[in-house]
């Protein structure tokens, strides 16, 4: 079927396809496995990428060239391939060497520096790899709490933010360069007349601050400005977390989760693994807790509940996972607070009637595991089911054991969106005179009814920090730009209040300003230096703490600035419990929309947040879990209400706040997600930016249109009208499918305790090729699926580390992403009533696919020109240089893990070219590429070991993918070593190699999932998940 | 009818062929020997540079060890180059006022460092390393030449591929004791333990030597 066919297709197609793929089970009985429900009812496009290595081949051919123009452009490339030998010898190059060299550098050797990486105001610890002074590669801190060494793909990213091109590099005034000094003057005149009143009319208005420098500073400022107003706004932001903790213990508190304790676990559209501050921490406390089944403990592994409505990467790894419209999870919350003695009886009789089993099951195993369970909800869920959850938490005995409340992290913690309406209101009144905007972007990310915009234009002199010229910079008098976190001095929180001091990485690229610098100005100084400030900040507060003596105090700078940690800077304990009468506090449950309109959520897109990294082509372009999409955000909703709305994939639709009368109208293309909850949409906001570099602009649609102050998170009744466009969506999910069932392995805790060695089958041990032998180091990797949480910081990880290029949507849909590591997303249900066939999955597994390193290799023996080689170690080795680009390796791969550079990606890149890793050569165009199991880091303890005489230590070769990822679910090294971890995780009877059947003896292995579902919820399941 | 060609036509004629034949095997063996040629290798040629750096009058004349300069050779792929700062521990000493090193003096008072014009040079998809060379009693002259006695230096080897793994296949006539690596005036001798006496001590093992990933990467 070509594109031209595939786009022609009408919505009513969907309505069909559902009753197709429901048809085509109906005979059927078990289980199945599938990626879409596409593949399930055998839609020829998706067949075709299933069998060929390279689907969209013969659409080129419609290009229509003649035989004869072939013939002319053979002829002439042969003639001027001649050309290419001429010349003598290489032009000389130059060397250049420093003129005092700085100490401690040594060309060729890399070294590192702490520091973090801020998102949303929480700091993750992290190293910072250079290569002769300049940063080229981020990786985790293991000494941070946050991190301990592992990397979500928006950290990751930093590195390329710093090197972005499209960075604002001069102050603006009204659009024009004007200068530093000019805004320096500007405003210490402006901060004269200000002080002279007091203050009034001064507003600030920041992201979400935890950096005790910079709050330190606001409050220095109103000694001279007593009517100093200092507002919030962080559009993806955890208002109703502070708000559920003052309905609950009547003072914001945070919470600080231990899952390691935690024994049975209930989310509720948790962020515990997706994006919640110290989520890479808790995936590995999970994730731990998850394989001590396979290391011997059956009894010690935990089990997971979610009801959501909008699928999370906590839900993905749940053991029972119910998708529930948004009032029916605040429903089973209640019911459950009921049950468990947390609230009224009558609350009981809310939960949807097939959730009753279900519930009643959750409630005597939350019962029954007293003080080791743990109940957390997401910030997308109400205010009143915030302040149930830390009620069941407290009925069960979890303070103390699975959560610690701790002093909030956020500097003088406030209500973000009232904080933002006030400051809107002030400005239409006329009430703001000069607004300081620190790093956040409000004209974008405000709910649509302030008109942001329109406020600001009230304001007589506003002045935007920010690292690029972004929506709310057009709208200021004045923009400054700000250096980035890898150029300045600052200081910064994790999750448990543990400070990180920033040190610059790099002088500032372009001249940016720190915003303590901005503050200083306004304090007075007209030379600030962003250093002296932070530092003479620490120099009181090590004071306060020790009463050192300047050696001591230098001492123990110098020594949290090396760690990245200032030691014992976690937050205090805060000592509350659940005031009494919560349940009166509460607002009434809601109830569900009226009518048949469904409802809208909200959401933020994984990778860009709130849009603040629209301009990173790596975050653009890496797939996004569940959808797979890449290069757009598009109206999420489960298949069914696509099917009941006469929805297809990729229909564009016209979304209406028809209810709440909100003003505006999006135009956005479907698509439909298993196991999203029916008659609800999500909107993933922070796409569809207007003022953005020339990477992010106008990408996707602006949900934020939406999106307003009284709801900021869930939108009843909108309409959805189809536009009759369609809008082709990038989405990976059918790309590079293996057309085997066999893939994904998984059981039960009971099955694995009855067949422990489930996931073996049986391998062919003769070949025609005589086999290789090993003698010194025979590396080999294993990912274990049932701590993968599908995060895919693995994938980012790769593309930073080996250079791999950002291809662009069309180049995406042609089935041309270059990741190395792709995370296959499968989805298992029952083909009993009809489950499979309306697309609700009872499981979602992610198994991350990249280069084998066979033994046999396929790839190696079509080489016609050796480009592809194994060597003494059995790694599957690519010589670039070879490379002709015939492709037959990638014809010949069964998992279909080869990329092939097409056009000349890397060398089109805008990104800077000082940015790329040293070790890795950057291909050019007509070359085939892979995974190499991050050969650069072997040769480089290799050659560390050889000069020493000794072997590689285990675990000395960490590959980029291992060392980001948050659950240790990939390691990697010797399997010759018998007490290697990964010879000891490959021992494991959950071990298992895909298509071994071939016989390519794969040297990357999976360790098969394992689900430890309730018994009392199990038999019920197709009536749970029925609705 | 006569013929249209003379019978000489046929001498002509086959002169052509051989010429032409010939013509098309000195292509071929134009092709195969030009890149082995010093013109193309450059080999032995000595580079001009913007201060004529003698390393016969350092090295022989004064006795400079190579680390002086070339610092990171033992740590570092890169040998490393001097940094005008290291010219100047002792050209603000002694030849002060030499015209030919006035661009050295240049270089520290204007921050600009010296543009050298690369001698050694490989392409940018090989990764060569130093120290493991060095580590393993590869000598500096080994590679380089006759360093010491270069007025102006040249390229003391070809630096093509079948040179590398000449040595790469069999190293043992390569190598020399660690301690004797950086002695430009190091011979063999009678005393001098075989290269396989020394591959076994550095546990060189060329069997994996040649693995495409050794400096490709």
């Amino acid at each position: 079927m070509s594109r031209r066919d595939a786009d022609d297709r009408g919505g009513a197609r969907s309505a069909g396809l559902a009753r197709d793929v429901a048809g085509r089970l109906a005979g059927k009985s078990g289980r199945a496995l599938w990626r879409s429900l596409d593949e399930l009812a055998g839609e020829p496009r998706v067949l075709e990428m299933l069998r060929n290595e390279f689907p969209g081949l013969p659409d080129l051919a419609e290009a229509r060239v003649g035989r004869r123009r072939i013939l002319e452009l053979m002829g002439a490339s042969f003639a001027l391939a001649g050309l290419s030998g001429c010349g003598g010898g290489e032009a000389p190059d130059e060397a250049i060497p420093y003129v005092v060299a700085p100490p401690g550098v040594v060309p060729g050797v890399a070294r590192h520096f702490a520091t973090a990486v801020t998102r949303g105001g929480y700091a993750d610890g992290v190293i910072v790899t250079h290569q002769m002074g300049r940063p080229v590669q981020v990786e985790g801190n293991p000494e941070h709490p946050a991190s301990l060494g592992a990397l979500d793909p928006i950290i990751q990213a930093s590195i390329l933010d710093l090197y972005d091109p499209d960075r604002s590099r001069t102050v603006l005034k009204a659009g024009r360069i004007a200068g530093a000094d000019a805004l320096v003057k500007a405003l210490s005149d402006r901060a004269a007349a200000l002080a002279a009143r007091g203050g009034e009319g001064l507003r600030i208005l920041s992201g979400t601050v935890t950096s005790p420098t910079l709050a330190g500073q606001i409050g220095a400022l109103r000694q001279r400005f007593p009517a100093l107003q200092w507002h919030r706004w962080e559009a993806d932001g955890r208002d109703t977390l502070r708000a559920g903790a003052m309905l609950a213990f009547g003072r914001p508190v945070d919470s600080v989760l231990h899952l390691d304790q935690a024994r049975v676990i209930l989310a509720v559209e948790s962020d515990i693994l997706d994006g919640a501050p110290g989520h890479l921490r808790y995936a590995r406390d999970f994730a731990r807790r998850r394989r001590a089944a396979e290391e011997g403990d059956v009894g010690g592994m935990s089990r997971l509940y979610a009801v959501e409505s909008v699928p999370t990467l906590a839900g993905a790894r749940a053991d029972h996972r119910f998708a529930l419209r948004p009032h029916e999870v605040e429903a089973v919350v209640r019911a459950l607070a009921a049950t468990l003695g947390a609230g009224p009886a009558e609350w009981r009789q809310g939960a949807p009637g097939r959730m009753a089993t279900a519930v009643d099951a959750m409630a005597r195993d939350l019962a029954a595991n007293r003080g080791a369970v743990l109940v957390h909800a997401g910030p997308a869920q109400p205010a009143a089911t915030h302040a149930l959850v830390h009620a069941i938490n407290a009925a069960l005995g979890a303070p103390g054991r699975t959560v610690t409340y701790i002093e909030p992290v956020e500097a003088e913690p406030v209500d973000h969106g009232e904080s933002l309406d006030r400051l809107a209101a002030d400005m239409i009144g006329g009430r703001v005179d000069t607004l300081l905007v620190l790093g956040c972007n409000p004209v974008f990310t405000a709910p649509a009814d302030l008109d942001f915009a329109a406020a600001l234009a009230a304001v007589p002199v506003s002045v935007h920090l920010g690292t690029a010229v972004d929506e709310t910079a057009m709208h200021c008098t004045w923009h400054v730009p700000e250096a980035h976190e890898f150029e300045r001095w600052g200081d910064a929180r994790a999750f448990d209040g543990t400070v990180t001091i920033l040190q610059p990485q790099v002088k500032p690229l372009w001249g940016g300003w720190s915003p303590h610098e901005l503050l200083a100005v306004l304090g007075g100084e007209t030379r600030p230096d962003g250093h002296a400030i932070v530092r003479a900040a620490w120099a009181r507060r090590f004071d306060g703490s020790g009463g050192g003596t300047d050696e001591a105090d230098g001492r123990r700078w110098a020594d949290a600035v090396r760690s990245g940690v200032v030691p014992d800077s976690a937050a205090a304990e805060a000592a509350v419990s659940v005031a009494p009468g919560l349940a009166g506090r509460l607002p009434p449950a809601s109830v569900g929309p009226e009518g048949g309109a469904p409802t809208a959520l909200f959401r933020p897109d994984p990778w860009l947040r709130d849009g603040r990294y629209a301009n990173l082509g790596w975050l653009q372009e890496l797939p996004r879990p569940f959808t797979t999409l890449t290069w757009d955000n598009a109206v999420l909703m489960a298949p069914a209400t696509a099917a009941r709305l006469g929805l297809a994939n990729e229909d564009v639709v016209a979304v209406t706040a028809a209810m709440t009368g909100a003003a505006g109208s999006v135009e956005a293309p479907v698509w439909t997600v298993p196991g999203h909850a029916e008659d609800c949409i999500t909107l993933p906001f922070g796409f569809g930016r207007k003022v953005a570099g020339r990477v992010g602009r106008g990408v996707g649609f602006d949900a934020f249109r939406l999106r307003t102050s009284d709801h900021p998170w869930e939108l009843p009744g909108v309409e959805l009208r189809r536009t009759g466009k369609i809008r082709r969506l990038a989405v990976t999910q059918h790309h590079q499918m293996i057309d085997s069932p066999d893939l994904v392995r998984h059981a039960t805790l009971d099955e694995f305790r009855r067949n422990p060695t489930f996931a073996k089958r049986p391998e062919p041990e003769q070949s025609l090729y005589p086999a290789y032998e090993y003698p010194r180091n025979a590396w080999a990797m294993a990912i274990n699926l049932d701590s993968c949480i599908g995060c895919n910081a693995c994938t980012a990880a790769c593309q930073a580390e080996n250079n791999i290029a950002v291809v662009g949507k069309e180049e995406v849909l042609r089935n041309r992403q270059m990741h190395w590591i792709r995370i296959d997303t499968w989805y298992e249900s029952g083909t009993e009533g009809g489950a499979a066939g309306r697309g609700e999955p009872e499981q979602t597994l992610f198994q991350p696919m990249t280069c084998m390193h066979c033994e046999n290799a396929p790839c190696e023996v079509v080489c016609p020109v050796g480009a592809t080689m194994h060597d003494t170690d059995g790694l599957n080795v690519m010589v670039y240089n070879r490379c002709v680009g015939t492709r037959f390796c990638s014809n010949n791969c069964p998992y279909k893990v080869r990329r092939f550079n097409y056009f000349n990606y890397s060398e089109d890149d805008s990104r800077l070219s000082l940015s790329w890793n040293p070790d890795v050569s950057v291909r050019p165009r007509g070359v085939m590429e892979k995974c190499t199991y991050c050969i650069q880091r072997i040769r480089e303890a290799r050659i560390a070991a050889d000069r020493e005489n000794r072997p590689i230590r285990d675990g000395e070769v960490k590959t980029a993918c291992q060392q980001a990822c948050p659950a240790e679910a990939i390691v990697f090294g010797d399997a010759n070593d018998p007490d290697s971890a990964v010879s000891r995780r490959q021992a494991s009877p959950l071990d298992y190699g895909v298509l071994t059947e071939l016989n390519t003896r794969p040297r990357t292995s999976y360790q098969a999932r394992l689900r430890n579902p309730n018994p009392e919820i199990a038999e019920g399941r197709d009536d749970a998940s029925h609705s | 009818m006569p013929g249209v060609f003379s019978p000489a036509a046929n001498i002509a004629t086959k002169l052509v062929l051989y010429a032409l034949l010939a013509g098309l095997v000195t292509l071929a063996g134009g092709a195969w020997f030009f890149p082995n040629t010093t013109y193309a290798t450059r080999q032995g040629i000595a580079v001009p540079q913007p201060v004529p750096f003698s390393h016969d009058h350092h090295v022989s004349g004064l006795g400079l060890d190579c680390r002086y300069c070339h610092s990171a050779v033992e740590v570092s792929a890169n040998a490393g180059l001097p940094p005008t700062h290291t010219c100047m521990t002792c050209h603000s000493q002694i030849w002060t006022n030499a015209e030919i090193l006035a661009p050295v003096r240049r270089s520290l008072a204007d921050g600009e460092p010296i543009r050298w014009n690369r001698v050694n040079t490989l392409p940018d998809y090989v990764f060569f390393n130093h120290s493991i060379h060095v580590a393993k009693g590869v000598g500096c002259t080994t590679c380089h030449g006759p360093v010491d006695t270069m007025p102006l230096t040249w390229k003391g080897a070809s630096l093509r591929m079948s040179w590398c793994l000449d040595c790469h296949r069999n190293p043992a006539p390569n190598l020399r004791p660690r301690e004797e690596v950086f002695d430009t005036d190091w011979r063999r001798t009678a005393a001098t333990p075989t290269g396989e006496t020394l591959m076994a001590r550095y546990h060189i093992h060329p069997e994996s030597l040649t693995d495409c990933s050794v400096c490709h990467r």
